[in-house]
């Protein structure tokens, strides 16, 4: 049988430009609402009063931030929203000069996970990092929320606008032995 | 601030919402671009016939759909054709109301095998019959730019 092999064509967007191929184009609606639930929905009404909320476990006696209605370690429904402050403690960061659409930046995004403080030790959100040096941010910093001015804030993470060093000393988080530290001991 | 919170007001039911930009960018293919191009420069549908199984593709094919032979032979098709089946829509693409239903069929063409699904117009909904006999009516030359569009919709004879 006889094969057919067409040119190969690469397409420029001149080419869509000055008409020498044919289209046509389609921008679908896209539009979505996602519900936020009950638990992460008051976390949001939190934000937008300038306050972190988290949820209680009866069983385990966890304050789990981000507050979910149940406590996945034993299985039981969360007894209450408890209030939280809004200093935490820097868990892991990363030193980021890629944006997320792949731009290369010249001052680095500081994301870290930060253990709030009134929630259970290890408990805490992803943030950004702020007014701190790239160089020195350092695993147990501790740090403290900037909020958006209060007539700007709408529910959102972002009401938070980044988290800032305090200045006190490091929370004992990194003090205290390491697990393999413990295991060596014995 | 207890679990056995219920929400009061619906302005307390937190969704968070957003929007999706995407934009699509299709283009015709080989075949579809030189059925579009003489529909934009001609007022004129071609088809693609296969010899081996005498069917004549309406929107032409490259490639023989039932003995995949390659397809050389480009024939002119009139136009014409009837109706094979129809429906009438009031709604947009979105759920909303159009402002008058419109009229989509699917268009058995002559001289061929295949056909066009397009609006059919100048004919109350209500008049519309399966068989009945219509020919595109296309935009001016100089409106036309190479789209199914290009044909405004199809009318009765």
């Amino acid at each position: 049988m006889k094969q057919h092999v067409y040119e190969s064509i690469y397409l420029s967007e001149k080419d869509f430009q000055e008409g020498r191929v044919l289209f046509e184009t389609w921008d679908p609606n896209a539009r979505y609402a996602w519900d936020a639930g009950v638990a992460i929905g008051r976390f949001l009404q939190g934000l937008k009063a300038g306050r972190l909320i988290g949820t209680h476990c009866p069983q385990c006696d966890r304050v789990m931030v981000p507050p979910r209605m149940f406590c996945e370690h034993c299985f039981v429904p969360a007894d209450a929203f408890v209030p939280l402050q809004d200093t935490g403690t820097v868990v892991t960061f990363s030193l980021c000069y890629v944006t997320w659409d792949m731009e290369r930046v010249e001052e680095p995004q500081i994301p870290a996970v930060i253990a709030i403080d009134g929630a259970s030790r290890g408990m805490g959100i992803l943030h950004l990092l702020g007014e701190v040096d790239p160089q020195a941010v350092k695993i147990g910093m501790r740090v403290q929320a900037v909020w958006k001015p209060e007539e700007e804030r709408e529910g959102a993470i972002t009401d938070i606008l980044y988290f800032k060093p305090l200045q006190s000393p490091s929370h004992p988080i990194t003090q205290s032995p390491s697990p393999q530290s413990k295991r060596g001991a014995k | 601030m207890s679990l056995m919170y219920r929400i009061q007001h619906l302005r307390d039911a937190l969704a968070w919402e957003g929007e999706i930009p995407i934009s699509n960018r299709y283009t015709m293919g080989i075949a579809g671009e030189r059925f579009f191009r003489e529909i934009k420069d001609n007022g004129q549908l071609l088809g693609t016939r296969c010899p081996e199984c005498d069917l004549v593709y309406v929107p032409p094919r490259l490639y023989c759909e039932r003995c995949f032979a390659h397809l050389e032979e480009w024939v002119e098709v009139p136009g014409t054709g009837h109706v094979h089946t129809y429906t009438i829509v009031h709604l947009d693409l979105d759920g909303n109301p159009l402002p008058e239903p419109r009229v989509l069929a699917f268009i058995r063409l002559d001289g061929s095998d295949g056909g066009l699904v397009h609006y059919l117009g100048e004919v109350e909904p209500d008049q519309v019959c399966i068989g009945m006999c219509v020919e595109p009516v296309f935009k001016d030359r100089a409106e036309r730019r190479g789209s199914i569009l290009d044909i405004v919709y199809f009318r009765p004879i």
